[in-house]
């Protein structure tokens, strides 16, 4: 019987790589170009693939941390971020315009809360909830429909005025620039956009990947270890070194030195095997990632996915052969932008979501159309109308991401027998509803979420990242403690009938 | 969730059905209120908690006896104090 099941589990993982495949060979049919979008679900299944088995969440990272002192993802996303750091500076020498930062203030850490809030209470961070959707956990999915339509009717209705008076003019740097100052030759008092170009790739590797990921990320991890691990580790430590040597000279215990403290930094890094190499993985992945995207884009002449999606190559001439012939979305780009969509070239989650969100009130008729061909208000802000447009989800680049994500998940856990459909109770779709939304308005005041407002620019050299970051905690805490509460009164109330 | 006693004087937790971190905090907890040497199953069917379960208990010195699966999707986990 389990014989039975375990072959019914290899055959639907078959059946979902084979799915995948018949998508990617029909979009090339369709369009030699519509490979960059079947790129990003590629890169997508091999996050859900690596995050399924490493059992990749960022809600883990601060939760498990806090309610039951298990680092384990704490330092996974640690070592993931310092491997994509490192990689990423030789990746923009080749594609310095797919590089940003990103405005630093008050937004990120507002932002950072409500969505550590939120992912505590939905069991799950953004990507977390995707790939665990995938294992077939509708808790999860429940979470991504309301991050979904939490995003985008707070991206049509309260977003705007948020940007404008208190985000647009923040300041945006890297690391490289705070260190290094303004390129050298420019004028004190000019305005001047600087461009990754403007520093040697040896200044980006010391204060992009040097100091904003691996400087930082090893004083938190340090920190964590003395907070959390060290103690217990040291205790156990001695207790084993004491029994095998019997009782030293002096009558008292093993005395603990660096090469001991080592020891349990090195046991903390290495106590989940599987969860350290996903994180390596992950990191080599997202890096390949920006560096393939980067080389298709070239390679076929645009810019940004939206230029496809209207016929305007990069270069100016008519729409080569490679692109489809004679067929154009304009209803799909952000219009007032320049015709682009959202394509961030890396890993992201959130934005997509909100996109689909829009997509779906839109194709529900939740939209005005006036007849003078002005947009209607789904179209008529920023996030949508600047910068993201609303194109149909299965022209979305980054949506596609999130699916190959999801069936990435499906196909690994379906291997490991761990698939399993799981639905919610009414206490699980509360929590899931409120914890999508906060992820959702989290993610939007702060302009990103756990990749895109941290994992991915803390590995670029952005230094806003850290403030989203020391958001995430305050607002996991503030969860973890909710939770902690509910748990105790629950259990107060149960008859635990234990022999004492 | 239900936390009973077994035939053979162990306990078992089954807190299939919930999400992260519902199954790491309650199995903590019931361990909390247990006592050393006495043994704890737990059933739970969401494959991160049980990743954060071994690694809480390994480091509270509790033993991990032995894991399974019993049905696809089911991970039973068995933890002495």
């Amino acid at each position: 019987m389990a014989e039975a099941k375990s072959s019914r589990n290899k055959l639907y993982a078959a059946g979902v790589v084979s799915f995948l495949a018949i998508i990617s060979i029909l979009y090339y049919i369709s369009a030699p170009v519509y490979l960059y979008i079947v790129a990003y679900m590629w890169f997508g299944f091999l996050y859900g693939v690596l995050q399924q088995y490493g059992r990749f969440c960022f809600a883990s990272a601060w939760r498990d941390l806090i309610m039951v002192k298990v680092p384990r993802m704490f330092v996974g996303i640690m070592v993931g971020m310092m491997t994509l750091s490192i990689i990423a500076v030789f990746i923009f020498v080749y594609y310095p315009e797919r590089y940003h930062t990103t405005q630093l203030g008050l937004h990120g850490l507002i932002g950072g809360i409500l969505f550590g809030l939120g992912m505590v209470l939905a069991g799950g961070c953004a990507t977390g909830s995707l790939y665990k959707t995938g294992e077939g956990n509708m808790v999860s999915l429940v979470v991504l429909l309301s991050l979904s339509f939490s995003q985008a009717i707070f991206a049509v209705t309260f977003f705007d005025s948020i940007f404008e008076k208190f985000i647009q003019k923040l300041p945006s740097f890297s690391m490289t620039e705070l260190l290094f100052g303004k390129p050298a030759g420019i004028p004190d008092g000019v305005q001047y956009k600087v461009k990754y170009g403007d520093y040697s790739f040896w200044q980006h590797m010391v204060a992009d990947a040097g100091v904003n990921a691996i400087l930082i990320a090893l004083i938190l991890l340090i920190g964590v270890y003395i907070i959390v691990v060290r103690k217990g580790f040291l205790s156990r430590r001695k207790d084993a070194i004491t029994a095998q040597a019997g009782a030293s000279a002096d009558g008292g215990e093993a005395r603990m030195g660096f090469k001991d403290e080592l020891a349990g930094f090195w046991s903390m890094i290495s106590s989940s095997k599987r969860t350290s190499i996903a994180a390596v993985l992950i990191g080599i992945v997202a890096a390949a990632q920006v560096f393939g995207l980067g080389w298709m884009a070239k390679h076929y002449d645009f810019n940004n996915f939206g230029n496809v999606l209207v016929g305007q190559p990069a270069s100016g001439g008519p729409p080569p052969s490679s692109w489809p012939q004679g067929k154009t979305y304009p209803n799909d780009v952000a219009v007032r932008s320049g015709n682009t969509v959202f394509d961030p070239g890396y890993w992201y989650i959130t934005t997509q979501e909100a996109m689909f969100g829009a997509w779906t009130m839109k194709t529900a008729g939740l939209d005005s159309h006036p007849a003078d061909n002005k947009p209607g208000y789904l179209e008529d802000n920023h996030y949508f109308g600047d910068y993201n447009g609303i194109p149909r989800p299965w022209f979305s680049p980054a949506m596609l991401l999130s699916i190959g994500l999801i069936l990435g998940a499906s196909f690994k856990s379906l291997l490991a027998r761990e698939f399993k459909w799981k639905f919610p109770t009414s206490e699980l779709f509360i929590y899931a509803v409120i914890g999508g939304t906060l992820m959702g308005v989290g993610a939007r005041i702060a302009l990103g979420c756990n990749i895109g407002a941290f994992y991915a620019p803390a590995a670029f050299g952005d230094p806003s990242a850290w403030v989203f970051f020391v958001g995430m905690g305050l607002g996991a805490y503030l969860s973890a403690k909710f939770i902690n509460w509910v748990t105790n009164r629950r259990m107060a109330d149960m008859d635990f009938d234990i022999e004492l | 969730m239900k936390f009973e006693k077994k035939d053979d004087g162990s306990y078992e937790l089954d807190v299939r059905g919930y999400v992260c971190p519902h199954p790491q905090v309650y199995t903590l907890k019931s361990l909390e209120k247990m006592k050393e040497g006495m043994i704890l199953e737990v059933l739970i069917d969401n494959p991160s908690s049980v990743e954060s379960i071994t690694q809480a208990c390994n480091g509270k010195g509790y033993a991990i006896l032995g894991q399974n699966s019993p049905k696809a999707g089911v991970t039973a986990i068995k933890i002495q104090k």
